[in-house]
């Protein structure tokens, strides 16, 4: 099996976007991380569930916790809000990690081993041109890999 | 022919660290290398002259002091003092910010001055987030008074460790000398920010409940981790006054207190060596190398002989040189490179005086103004362009000129203040 036969198409979010609307992309879809696109539709970089995470908790909690214990609990449940207008721009490092991406031909032991080494749960698969084809999460790698050894 | 070389290769390094159009660590490698491989300084010097190399005093007293720093950070205390600073101002705007500048004041002589803003400007944010303020006034009045605070000691500002270092002058010469004047410098600008941030003293009654249900007590976890590290810092700060007597240098004593806070701490010592800023002692060591190929090549000693010739005897004009100078210099490039480099030009100077009061009275001048200086603009010193990276990640926005024009005028102030505590104490 390639990659083709089991990417599927997910929803992706660009730089521009809010981070509050990256976040309900991802909940609302039950992804496991999201793909950022450039204004080509080419993947910008590939965050991880957890990442997408650290966009929206403002940086001072992140860095202190003894900050973030001082939070009272009305207010700890709405930290998100903190965020404002920022957007997944503004959250990512300039040079952001280069995005997790295999080609349409590649073999689930590459997309395994890719997933594996850099702990992303989610990979992008692109054509020849670098433009976004489809994703592959964890679960359904996992799965495929799992029915293919029954059928064994 | 070689010094021709040796200026060259420093000003291209310098121009591209002052105008950061690369990277200052690359920089100040590769101009290091060329500075050694074109002979303009031998590499047994890089390594084991005092004046002619890296200074590993300033080396190791920063590196101490960032792990005994690291292990600081995780006890919550700057949390719990801020917060209950803004309870106890109930909100009202001019107490809360005097109360957070004496908090950043009194640190940033122990604790270098980013550490403590990266300490101190999250929790002021949150503050005013809850009293729906505008927290760009807070985070301005505290870098100031981090830059203010620490020139008092020999630790609190980088360029008085190398000041330190390379004049030969004590931690307890930099209270006695520089302390006093910084008192009043402070007291003053708590009186000015009244008038400077007067527009900013918005008062909002109705959100001060938002602040009180802060739970400061929360922040500190560990009460006997934190009882540990005061005493070890205290300790520290002991050995550094001790200094004469134990004849035993800063940057050992920075050393051991490092090894004892790991120690008492339990802390994961990876965890504290990730704290540890290793881009900053690189760039420190290149830029010794830099400085060393200037003072190996006579470069130094030639402007130093014009320098004395220009002043004579004339030791006031030279100390008011000096500080305005420096503090002019200063709010334009990073002092930290201002100050490597000139040091020792003023050693020189300083070897013309008539005694050594006079000759200390060089150094204080060149001091103070090189670490007011860091204020007048928003690059002139690291803490600043710290501040301004937190306030735009929290949607706090400081332009470059709303820090400068506050930065300038506070930058005027202390000079001028500096000025006639330096005529006052050593000229009169």
């Amino acid at each position: 099996m390639q990659a083709r036969d089991i990417a599927v198409t997910l929803p992706t979010v660009t730089v521009g976007d809010p981070v509050a609307k990256a976040v309900r992309v991802m909940a609302l879809g039950r992804l496991p991380g999201l793909i950022v696109v450039d204004d080509q539709a080419r993947p910008w970089t590939v965050l991880p569930g957890t990442q997408v995470l650290c966009l929206a908790v403002p940086g001072a909690y992140r860095e202190d916790p003894a900050l973030a214990r001082t939070i009272d609990e009305a207010h700890a449940d709405l930290f998100w809000e903190e965020l404002g207008d920022l957007t997944v721009g503004d959250c990512l490092p300039r040079q952001p990690a280069k995005p997790v991406t295999v080609q349409l031909d590649a073999t689930l032991l590459e997309v395994a081993a890719l997933m594996a080494r850099l702990r992303s749960p989610l990979v992008a698969v692109v054509d020849r041109d670098g433009a976004l084809v489809g994703a592959i999460t964890l679960e359904r790698l996992l799965t495929n890999l799992a029915l293919s050894g029954l059928g064994d | 022919m070689s010094a021709v070389i040796a200026l060259m290769i420093f000003s291209v390094g310098f121009f591209l660290i002052a105008t950061e159009k690369a990277n200052k660590v690359k920089v100040v490698l590769i101009a290091a290398g060329a500075m050694a491989v074109l002979g303009l300084l031998p590499g047994s010097r890089v390594f084991f002259s005092e004046h002619e190399g890296i200074d590993w005093n300033v080396i190791f007293l920063l590196f101490g002091m960032m792990i005994i720093v690291g292990v600081i950070k995780q006890t919550g205390v700057f949390d719990y003092l801020a917060i209950w600073a803004a309870k106890r101002s109930k909100g009202e705007p001019y107490r809360l910010m005097v109360m957070l500048m004496a908090i950043t004041a009194i640190a940033s002589p122990f604790l270098d001055n980013v550490t403590t803003i990266m300490l101190v400007a999250p929790v002021t944010v949150v503050v005013c987030n809850r009293l729906r303020i505008p927290a760009q006034p807070y985070l301005i009045a505290e870098v100031l008074a981090s830059n203010i605070g620490g020139a008092a000691t020999l630790i609190g500002d980088p360029p008085n460790i190398i000041i330190g270092s390379r004049a030969g002058l004590t931690f307890n010469d930099f209270l006695l000398h520089m302390a006093p004047i910084v008192v009043v410098v402070f007291i003053g600008f708590v009186l000015f920010t009244r008038v400077l941030f007067r527009n900013a003293f918005v008062y909002n009654e109705e959100h001060v409940a938002a602040v009180m249900a802060l739970q400061e007590r929360r922040a500190i976890t560990d009460p006997r981790l934190l009882t540990r590290c005061l005493i070890v810092l205290g300790g520290v700060i002991a050995g550094f006054g001790l200094h004469a007597v134990m004849h035993i240098e800063p940057s050992i004593v920075a050393l051991v207190g490092a090894g004892v806070m790991l120690l008492v701490s339990r802390a994961d010592v990876s965890d504290v060596l990730r704290e540890v800023e290793w881009p900053t002692l690189v760039f420190f060591m290149g830029l010794f190398v830099m400085v060393a190929g200037l003072v190996h090549t006579g470069v130094i000693s030639t402007i130093g002989a014009w320098t004395v010739a220009a002043f004579g005897d004339n030791h006031f004009l030279a100390a008011t040189t000096l500080l305005f100078g420096s503090s002019a210099l200063g709010a334009f490039f990073d002092n930290i490179p201002y100050v490597a480099t000139m040091a020792p030009v003023v050693e020189g100077m300083v070897a013309q005086t008539p005694d050594p009061q006079t000759g200390q009275a060089l150094w204080w001048a060149f001091a103070l103004g090189a670490d007011f200086g860091g204020n007048g603009t928003a690059v002139a010193a690291s803490a600043n362009v710290v501040a301004i990276g937190i306030a735009a990640r929290t949607g706090h926005d400081i332009s470059f000129w709303q820090f400068t024009k506050y930065g300038i005028l506070v930058t005027v102030l202390s000079t001028f203040m500096a000025w006639v505590y330096i005529w006052l104490r050593y000229f009169i």
